[in-house]
């Protein structure tokens, strides 16, 4: 256990540490705690001595008037070091009674800054998550997505909204999107909502990507809610990706999948060990596809989901190990959130996963201005921002390197390897292998095209 | 849970029909709507949408290749609540 051990040394020694031009150590404060190892890298500290301001006061209440000395004969020194956790009990016990400068030992436990959640205002804007992701030098690479289909499986996209809101034109292939039966409507032309929030952040990195839009989130089947869709609608919406994939040339085959959406709760489930789950069963027909259509080439992105520890989703009913079913496909990239500062959002569901265990894979940057589908001042949020905008990263890669060249496998251990590792070791079930690091990703490729040539 | 999902192998060119007539299963037990789906075209693996009893029936009686699976809601993620 990690302690703060308060000492009372020699005044001669107490002035040498508040001395700032004068270098003092740990070990000249506090050599041979028996039992305690000191962190030499963090250098003793002069603490004040805190003293009634009238007489017959009490020092240690800080409802009263106090005055501090740090005088040497009052003032204290502090250092930094470990106690092993089977003798915490007994070492603190015994290190004052064993030396008689040491006034007190007290823990130092972790502290963390205060991480974002739903109601914060925005951290940064898209233009922020365009420098973050070096879109300027993706462009230079000529990876902008020009000629990359990008399925937003989602809410349905509004196009006229997205080129006013970015002020450029963009892409919706309406013959290569798709819509349930019992969704009306046209493609690129849905109201703005979610899906065209997922539309704008993948457009970040990838500006010249086709957009397909694929509404499956509108369906109204027996069984819907409102704004849901059922499971076995983004099944059919799958075979028809499939379908968009297998058509494509192999010198340029591409098909990137972005998917903000999941399942919150085991109600409609059946339970875990049951041969029909879905929420942990590779064999439901869900899991299969998305295998399947991984196989054949496509890059399928899911948002980890907003169930973080710090503020959870309301919704979130699964008591541990949120992330679910596809969200945890090990054939899939499974995606948490990050604000602008590269700190972990609050919210972004943490590990590990059902189907595989290390998920996330990656984050990507949320909680950012940016599209405004959702309001006004409401920035776009949640895991839901961030898995398009990895979208979009991947979108950009496939404009020159078709999966016949990079596989999705291949891309998906490019992404991890390359990505920032926010951890104190390697990977964490919080940020996964870090954040997604475009610079790292164009010099490996870099790399990759120079061994090939 | 109002529908369930069950899955059939059946050789190419496979149909609605062919997957009913194969599984035993009457036109309003099965969602002729949502159609018979390939889940994995090189497996011949196909999916269809079928009441729970029918999908409880056909699952209990070894015609499917696999089932009755869930069929859950599924929500877009954002922006969190």
């Amino acid at each position: 256990m990690r302690v703060l051990i308060q000492l009372r040394p020699s005044p001669d020694l107490v002035a040498a540490v508040a001395d700032p031009s004068v270098p003092s150590t740990a070990s000249d404060v506090a050599d041979g705690l028996p039992g305690v190892v000191l962190d030499h890298s963090y250098a003793p500290v002069a603490v004040p001595r805190p003293m009634p301001a009238a007489p017959g006061g009490d020092p240690l209440s800080l409802n009263q008037p106090l005055v501090f000395s740090m005088a040497p004969q009052d003032a204290s020194v502090v250092v930094r070091g470990e106690i092993a956790d089977d003798e915490f009990t007994s070492r603190t016990a015994l290190l004052p009674a064993a030396r008689r400068d040491v006034v007190a030992v007290y823990a130092d436990p972790v502290i963390e800054t205060t991480l974002t959640c739903a109601g914060d205002p925005a951290v940064g804007d898209w233009h922020d998550v365009e420098r973050l992701l070096c879109v300027p030098d993706l462009t230079a690479e000529g990876l902008d997505g020009a000629g990359v289909p990008v399925a937003v499986v989602d809410t349905g996209i509004n196009a006229a909204y997205l080129k006013a809101a970015r002020g450029q034109d963009v892409t919706v292939d309406s013959e290569r999107s798709w819509s349930p039966e019992s969704v009306t409507g046209t493609p690129g032309d849905f109201p703005v909502d979610h899906g065209t929030m997922c539309a704008f952040d993948a457009l970040i990195a990838a500006p010249k990507a086709s957009l397909l839009d694929v509404p499956v989130l509108l369906s109204r089947r027996r069984g819907g809610s409102t704004l849901d869709g059922l499971l076995s609608d983004a099944i059919a919406a799958y075979a028809h990706l499939r379908q968009v994939l297998d058509a494509q040339p192999a010198e340029s085959r591409a098909l990137v999948v972005t998917n903000s959406w999941g399942s919150f709760s085991p109600r409609w489930d059946f339970p875990p060990g049951n041969p029909g789950n879905y929420s942990d069963n590779p064999a439901h027909p869900f899991n299969l596809i998305v295998g399947s259509l991984a196989e054949a080439g496509a890059d399928i992105l899911f948002a980890a989901g907003n169930c973080g520890t710090q503020c959870r989703d309301g919704r979130c009913a699964y008591p541990d190990r949120p992330i679910v079913g596809a969200n945890s496909h090990p054939r899939a990239l499974s995606i948490g959130g990050v604000d602008t500062t590269g700190t972990r959002v609050g919210y972004s569901s943490q590990g590990p996963g059902r189907l595989a265990e290390r998920k996330p894979d990656v984050c990507a940057y949320t909680h950012f201005a940016g599209s405004g589908a959702l309001g006004d001042d409401e920035p776009d949020s949640g895991t839901s921002a961030a898995c398009p905008v990895a979208a979009g990263l991947v979108a950009a890669v496939r404009s020159r390197w078709p999966s016949t060249v990079l596989s999705p496998a291949q891309l998906r251990t490019l992404l991890r390897r390359t990505a920032d590792d926010r951890s104190a070791v390697g990977y964490d079930h919080d940020y996964g292998y870090g954040v997604v690091d475009a610079a790292g990703v164009i010099a490996a490729l870099r790399r990759r095209a120079a061994k090939a040539a | 849970m109002a529908e369930v999902l069950i899955t059939v192998r059946l050789p190419a060119p496979a149909t609605l029909e062919g997957a009913m007539r194969h599984l035993g299963l009457a036109a309003d037990e099965v969602d002729a709507a949502y159609g018979l789906v390939p889940v994995d075209p090189g497996r011949n693996l196909y999916v269809l949408r079928v009441t729970e009893d029918a999908g409880r029936r056909v699952g209990a009686a070894g015609d499917a290749d696999g089932g009755p699976y869930s069929d859950p809601p599924i929500e877009p993620y954002g922006p969190p609540r």
